[in-house]
């Protein structure tokens, strides 16, 4: 060991450099994991941190809260299910709104139930719960408490503007990436008329359930399929992980983090690779004069897991800071298991690649000092 | 030269680990472009089939086409303005279609869109009621000529008539029908988004001359701001998404360039640390820093050919092999030559480190000095 430390001391800026080159591979992964986690996130905490446990899309909806409608029919034989404690409806659309009546008018989805215990957010960050018309629980991504918020209308013109008034804050409640209200039905439904003064009905998006007691809610959404093809039942978790894009997202980023995977510990094996290599005249002297090969092996590796280790510290020291950021809608946050299962995976993985250079040491013939070879 | 490529002939081995390392990092780059391309391709190829010189969307839309409302007056407004050549309306519905012989739970996600103006993407428009165009991604599904395509809630009925290519919205496939067609689907399936008579989402213009400059503030301002006129790419970036898309994959891609710069120039380094004392004798024997400096660079940049070479062959090989509609993955010429270049760049940064360590050597310690 001591040996491994005086080597690392005495050739500073090459064990730096890999140092530094590791260190950047492991925040480059960290910050990816931060984005695959805040874009899906932000793409589903709605429907994750909605109350109710089983949502009812219509199979047209194709698992989208925004391209399902239930038609009453439907509705009627939804709700003629056996083991439904309680129902109500969930409206979601996305609007042009102004907040505040100042600055440039943004997007906002907006979220109508009939029941708070059945699609409103289920927990608070700030604020209270909406108890009337014309007050909302929003998203902390993109509204704050008091935020006043008027729906438009085409060319801004409304005879009636619906305006909302946010009186509670939910964290990781965006849907679509977009800052998020959770309304009562009627602020809903004004909120569609606003901005389409055509609209000639409008039904729910989806149907919220609570199961009675005893019954999963899995077992809930499997009845409820089973009384109509045209509806499309699932656990809320289930409606979250299955909402399009969501698997296509984390698929790409898998493929993504596979790569960078390999690059990290062929990097650091042929780091060593080389190393040993270059020093294969001092180890053969090494051997010569006594040295085990299992002490030159246990050097290598030490080298390595303080490679490693220290390219680790680097990179989780630029990703504090930078997971604490907002990309635009996505708020990154600190993931701490990403970073435990990274570390463990990157330390085994160039622990791995390291092997190579080991067998190279497990092969130096100590009577090659005497003949040269071992310079070669 | 020629001692720069005789080494890479005679010790392949020696540079084996680097190709290997940046062919991996020229595949991720290929990739990830690759990616970008196919999802942009998915989500924007309707408003590139347009071919408009400009597109007019309701002010209050954020240009978004579902939320925007075109009236009969304000269009009348827009064809009045000077410079305008063409005008052609056009909406869009996204709805589930039930494709036949599937299961009644196995549909295919896709935007209808009713529109009024030929392109050089998109024919003219259907003439009969309930017929459409189809994107050929739903060929991937099993659409054929003729094939009736159940839509949305209601089941409304669009018979296709024939395949455009290229018109992917959204990520979804689409079908193409007249106004008319639309606007009754859009009724049936969507009460909520029912639009009147005459209203469209928004409209596609087409210039008088090839200079379209100014044209878009003065329909904004003959409509009385009641409107919002963007450019086809003005359209693409203000499309859910895109733009943010674009911008996370390109800081990857641009990190992925800053690895390889790292991994080129740790590698060389080492090879140049390797070099030491041979630089020192051929400076002995009269070879200069450059001349030692041009033949690192050489090996870099062949290095790096070959690993983009692999790299765009296993691209190229993974478009082919990909069935349409699945991974959005596209692996344009474009896009391989550019991580082509990026990888070259980073290749000579990489090597720029080593330079110090090539003026350094000092001929007299090689002869012993």
């Amino acid at each position: 060991m001591f040996l491994a430390l005086k080597e690392m001391r005495r050739a500073k800026v090459r064990f730096g450099l890999l140092i530094s080159a590791i260190g950047l591979l492991v925040l480059l992964i960290l910050a990816q994991q931060a984005i695959q986690t805040g874009l899906i996130t932000s793409f589903i905490g709605a429907i994750e941190k909605q109350s109710a446990p089983v949502l009812v899309y219509s199979v047209d909806g194709q698992r989208t809260l925004q391209g399902s409608i239930i038609t009453p029919p439907l509705e009627q034989k939804i709700l003629s299910t056996e083991g439904i404690a309680g129902s109500g409806r969930i409206g979601q659309g996305t609007f042009t709104v102004n907040v505040n009546g100042e600055g440039e008018d943004s997007d906002a989805a907006i979220i109508g139930y009939t029941d708070p215990q059945l699609g409103a957010p289920d927990q608070l960050s700030a604020g209270r719960a909406a108890q009337g018309p014309g007050e909302a629980v929003g998203s902390s991504a993109g509204f704050e408490l008091g935020d006043t918020v008027r729906v438009l209308g085409p060319g801004g013109q409304s005879a009636d503007p619906e305006t909302i008034t946010v009186v509670g804050l939910a964290d990781n409640a965006q849907l679509q990436v977009t800052p998020t209200l959770f309304t009562g039905w009627s602020d809903y439904v004004a909120s569609v008329r606003s901005a389409n003064p055509d609209a000639a009905g409008v039904l729910p998006s989806a149907i919220a359930a609570a199961p009675v007691e005893g019954l999963e809610p899995a077992a809930l959404a499997d009845r409820i399929n089973d009384v109509s093809d045209e509806a499309d039942a699932l656990p809320k978790q289930s409606a979250a992980d299955e909402t399009p894009g969501v698997a296509e997202v984390r698929q790409s980023f898998q493929v993504i983090f596979l790569l960078f995977g390999l690059v990290v510990p062929l990097v650091t094996g042929l780091f060593f690779l080389i190393i040993t290599l270059q020093k294969s005249a001092s180890l053969t002297l090494l051997r010569a004069v006594g040295a085990q090969s299992g002490l030159l092996v246990r050097s290598l590796m030490f080298q390595v897991v303080l490679v490693i280790g220290g390219g680790l510290l680097v990179g989780i020291a630029l990703y504090t800071p930078l997971s604490q950021a907002q990309l635009g809608d996505i708020q990154l946050s600190f993931d701490v298991s990403a970073v435990l299962i990274w570390s463990a995976l990157l330390l085994g993985l160039g622990l791995l690649s390291a092997i190579v250079s080991a067998r190279r040491v497990l092969k130096i013939d100590p009577i090659e000092a005497t003949t040269g070879e071992g310079s070669r | 030269m020629s001692l720069a490529l005789k080494e890479l002939r005679r010790q392949p081995s020696r540079f084996g680990v680097a190709t290997v390392i940046l062919t991996l990092i020229a595949i991720l780059l290929m990739f990830l472009g690759g990616l970008l391309d196919g999802l942009t391709a998915g989500n924007t190829g309707a408003i590139r089939a347009q071919q408009a010189d400009l597109i007019v969307f309701s002010s209050t839309s954020q240009d978004s086409l579902v939320r925007s409302r075109i009236e009969p007056d304000q269009e009348k407004q827009v064809a009045a303005v000077e410079g305008v050549a063409g005008i052609g309306e056009l909406g869009s519905a996204q709805l589930g279609g039930r494709i036949e012989g599937k299961g009644p739970r196995d549909l295919v996600p896709l935007v209808l869109f009713g529109y009024e103006a030929a392109s050089k993407g998109l024919p003219e428009p259907p003439t009969r009621p309930g017929e459409a165009w189809a994107d050929d991604t739903l060929e991937a599904e099993g659409v054929e000529r003729g094939d009736v395509i159940k839509v949305g809630p209601a089941r409304s009925p669009v018979k296709v008539i024939g395949f455009v290519n290229d018109t992917r919205y959204s990520g979804q496939s689409t079908l193409w029908a007249s106004l008319d067609t639309w606007r009754k689907v859009q009724s049936e399936n969507r009460p909520d988004a029912r639009v009147g008579p005459g209203v469209s989402q928004a409209l596609i213009i087409q210039a008088s001359g090839p200079d379209s400059s100014g044209l878009a503030q003065r329909i904004d301002e003959a409509t009385g701001g009641l409107t919002s006129s963007l450019t086809e790419d003005e359209t693409i970036q203000a499309l859910p998404g895109v733009a943010a898309q674009e911008s996370v994959f390109n800081q990857i891609i641009a990190l992925t360039v800053l690895i390889a710069i790292i991994v080129v120039a740790l590698f060389f380094a080492l090879i140049t640390v390797e070099r030491i004392g041979l630089y020192g004798v051929l400076k002995a024997l009269g070879a200069g820093s450059g001349r030692l400096f041009a033949g690192v660079l050489l090996q870099a940049v062949i290095v790096t050919l070959i690993a983009c070479a692999i790299g765009a062959v296993a691209a190229l090989a993974l478009d082919a092999a990909i069935p349409a509609g699945s991974i959005p993955f596209t692996a344009t010429g474009a896009r391989l030559l550019g991580s082509t270049i990026f990888l070259l760049f980073a290749a000579l940064i990489g090597c720029a480190f080593s330079l110090r360590r090539v003026l350094k050597v000092d001929p007299a310690q090689a002869i012993g000095g």
